[in-house]
């Protein structure tokens, strides 16, 4: 299978799984609050050693640094402005009913 | 005397904590996006590594403790959620709708400008989850047959362009309502944006935070269903 789920499934079904205790009650957010506050605060962090890889590749990097730039730029702006469209529309439509 | 040092997990474990830590320093007093903590841990560990030729795989000793963390650090994201449980059901269908279009839009628009480039295969499949929160765009970059650290270096390049360009976007094609800006910063440039989103307000903040998290659901949904 070309497509590995095994490297998928772990932290999703982890995160149903603490939403699931959330939500019953079995887990109340004081029990862990301090942890994941640690954990979300401090995020950023546990991303350094997989984008120091980046070493094994930074002939790749600098051949197509240009057309990089492009895209991540392009993209964030287009992904910003359609999803801002998209609230705003169902927003209206929302209103409107309400309205009516 | 190099390899006693450098070999050691002790090693990989200290330089990030310590070029983390300049980051989060330099980010702070210059206050600028640009100086990203994550971004700059890279420039102070990148050219340590290459300039006392330092192998990779002495670093990745104390690296692969830290990437351990990777997994529990996604489940936590569901903790944003139940926090912001009421404000979800209140504007339940914005939420739905904003994300997803989002994320559709993300993932074409990358397919359709690396075709335009003619990036290599393994190139695309690193970008497509640029615009989701790291640990769920390393799974779907795995999956897809992408480069890990490629992936990481477009998420963060992502978040910092966000975190700069949404707040003159905003202004520029008046997105008034609190809640549209705060779920297009999130879907758009994830964690790194939504700290932009908090500054702009609580309502932004908190909108922008559930957006990082259901985009980054979606768009790995998207890549189970169509490429697998």
């Amino acid at each position: 299978m070309p497509f590995c789920l095994s490297r998928f499934l772990p932290p999703i079904i982890a995160m149903l799984l603490l939403l699931l205790f959330l939500f019953t009650g079995l887990l109340k957010i004081d029990h862990i609050k301090e942890k994941s506050d640690f954990l979300l605060s401090n995020m950023a962090f546990f991303f350094i050693p997989a984008g120091v890889k980046v070493v094994e590749h930074l002939e790749l990097v600098s051949s197509i640094w240009l057309p990089f730039l492009i895209i991540v730029i392009v993209s964030t702006a287009a992904v910003l402005l359609v999803t801002a469209a998209a609230v705003t529309l169902v927003m209206k439509a929302g209103e409107r009913r309400k309205t009516k | 005397m190099k390899e006693i040092i450098c070999s050691s997990p002790f090693f990989g474990i200290t330089v990030s904590i310590a070029a983390y830590s300049i980051g989060v320093m330099v980010n702070r007093k210059t206050r600028l996006a640009l100086f990203n903590p994550l971004l700059v841990s890279y420039l102070i560990i990148i050219p340590l590594l290459l300039l006392f030729d330092i192998p990779l795989e002495w670093y990745d000793r104390g690296g692969d403790i830290i990437n351990m963390f990777l997994s529990p650090a996604t489940a936590v994201l569901a903790i944003t959620i139940y926090r912001q449980r009421f404000l979800i059901k209140e504007h339940l269908a914005a939420v739905i709708a904003g994300t997803a279009a989002g994320s559709i839009c993300s993932i074409l628009l990358v397919l359709f400008l690396c075709r335009l480039f003619a990036l290599p295969g393994t190139v695309t499949a690193s970008l497509i989850p640029k615009s989701i929160t790291t640990p769920l765009a390393i799974a779907v970059c795995d999956s897809l047959g992408g480069i890990q650290a490629l992936t990481v270096l477009a998420v963060i390049v992502t978040g910092i362009t966000g975190s700069i360009i949404a707040p003159p976007l905003i202004k520029l094609f008046r997105i008034r309502s609190e809640i549209a800006q705060g779920l297009a910063i999130g879907a758009a440039s994830h964690a790194v944006g939504t700290s932009k989103a908090v500054e702009m307000g609580d309502v932004q903040g908190a909108l922008s935070s559930v957006s990082l998290v259901m985009s980054g659901v979606i768009t790995v949904l998207i890549s189970i269903i169509f490429f697998s």
